[in-house]
């Protein structure tokens, strides 16, 4: 249990695959732009991310490593597109607002990363807390990104059609730029930044 | 277990992944594609809705990509689509029209103009403003017409407001299909 637990908080601070790693920067930049979109995300790259490490550790003992690479691929690309069609049918506006940003799941480089580097060397339940934790760690950073990108660029904050909250005198004037692609460079790089000063990411 | 790296068994390993993966995908497309149209029918019911608030069915016509609302089994105006070029790409407009051909209002469907400025072309202030216009008053104050721009998105607006007075005018031009 002990071991589970680790495989699952690595995830999640000490090798945050987007803070540390620095993985999976495609989608953290580009649907940023609100909180929704970034729960969305957060949802189907757990889904894939899930499955994908689930199915690589069983087959584990018997994926040959010449065709390994190609293995994972054909697996991740099968439960992208059944992410994809499902968002589809099931929650048309979300996948609309996510747009490319799903088929392209396919080539985050966290998935085929934890298959590749964790999934087909360790047991399928440590496999699932590595995945929930790349998860929860993909999840946090995408959120913070998408947190003060609306909130600088459109001055209040809204979840799933709720408004949270608004800053007064932004609200009437937001600072657009934070939702163009250059804020999401800016956010980033600053929360980067900070983490790296806090000391938080001082590992390799 | 031993793993066989040689001869031809990664090649079969690999084809039968391909052929699970296949009977999946196969699989879920059957539950989910009538879904995916419904989905799709369902937002475009929405969206001539939103033009038409007693519409009770619509066609559409596969020559001229229009959709006829009904209303009681009786045309009550005609919704189409058109794309303008705006700053920052293609700009997708749905457009309603009554009898007479004014305008029963837009709506726009896709857009990628900069956000804050350009982009405030789907805000209800901005188009609000073309319902009950005709097709004369179709043009930018500045020009003539009657439409306000939105201030710092003069190249939104214009497309927008350009790309309506042309395509009800083709339309007119081309006759018939008139509600």
């Amino acid at each position: 249990m002990n071991q589970w637990m680790k495989a699952l908080t690595n995830g999640i601070v000490r090798a945050n695959p987007t803070f540390i790693l620095l993985l999976g920067l495609c989608p953290t930049l580009a649907v940023s732009t609100s909180v929704d979109n970034a729960f969305g995300m957060t949802a189907s790259v757990l889904f894939v991310l899930l499955a994908a490490n689930v199915i690589v550790s069983l087959l584990r003992k018997w994926i040959p490593d010449r065709v390994r690479i190609p293995t994972f691929i054909v697996i991740i690309a099968t439960l992208v597109t059944i992410v994809d069609l499902a968002l589809k049918a099931f929650v048309p506006p979300l996948s609309k607002s996510l747009g490319m940003y799903v088929p392209l799941i396919v080539v985050n480089c966290i998935i085929l990363g934890r298959a590749e580097a964790f999934a087909s060397k360790n047991s399928t339940w440590h496999s699932v807390a590595d995945a929930i934790g790349m998860s929860i760690g993909f999840g946090v950073a995408i959120l913070l990104v998408s947190f003060f990108r609306q909130l600088l660029g459109s001055g209040s904050i809204e979840a799933f059609n709720v408004r949270l909250f608004s800053i007064p005198g932004l609200a009437d004037n937001p600072a657009a730029i934070f939702l163009l692609p250059m804020g999401a460079f800016f956010v980033i790089g600053i929360l980067l930044a900070l983490f790296r000063w806090l000391g938080v990411s001082e590992c390799e | 277990m031993a793993k066989p790296g040689r001869g031809a068994y990664p090649i079969l390993f690999l084809t039968v992944v391909v052929l699970v993966s296949v009977v999946a995908l196969t699989l879920i497309d059957g539950i989910t594609s009538e879904r995916i149209l419904e989905a799709q029918a369902d937002e475009v019911k929405q969206m001539l809705g939103s033009l038409f608030p007693s519409l009770d069915s619509y066609e559409l016509s596969n020559d001229t990509g229009r959709y006829a609302v009904l209303e009681d089994g009786s045309r009550i105006g005609i919704a189409f689509m058109t794309q303008a070029i705006g700053y920052g790409g293609p700009i997708d407009i749905l457009v309603g029209l009554g009898p007479d051909h004014t305008l029963r209002g837009i709506r726009i469907i896709s857009q990628q103009e900069t956000p804050g400025l350009g982009a405030r072309i789907v805000e209800t202030g901005f188009l609000d403003q073309y319902v009950g216009l005709a097709v004369d008053d179709l043009a930018l104050r500045k020009d003539g017409g009657s439409v306000d721009a939105i201030t710092g998105a003069t190249i939104s607006s214009t497309a927008v407001t350009d790309r309506l007075r042309e395509a009800i005018l083709e339309m007119i031009e081309e006759g018939g299909d008139g509600p």
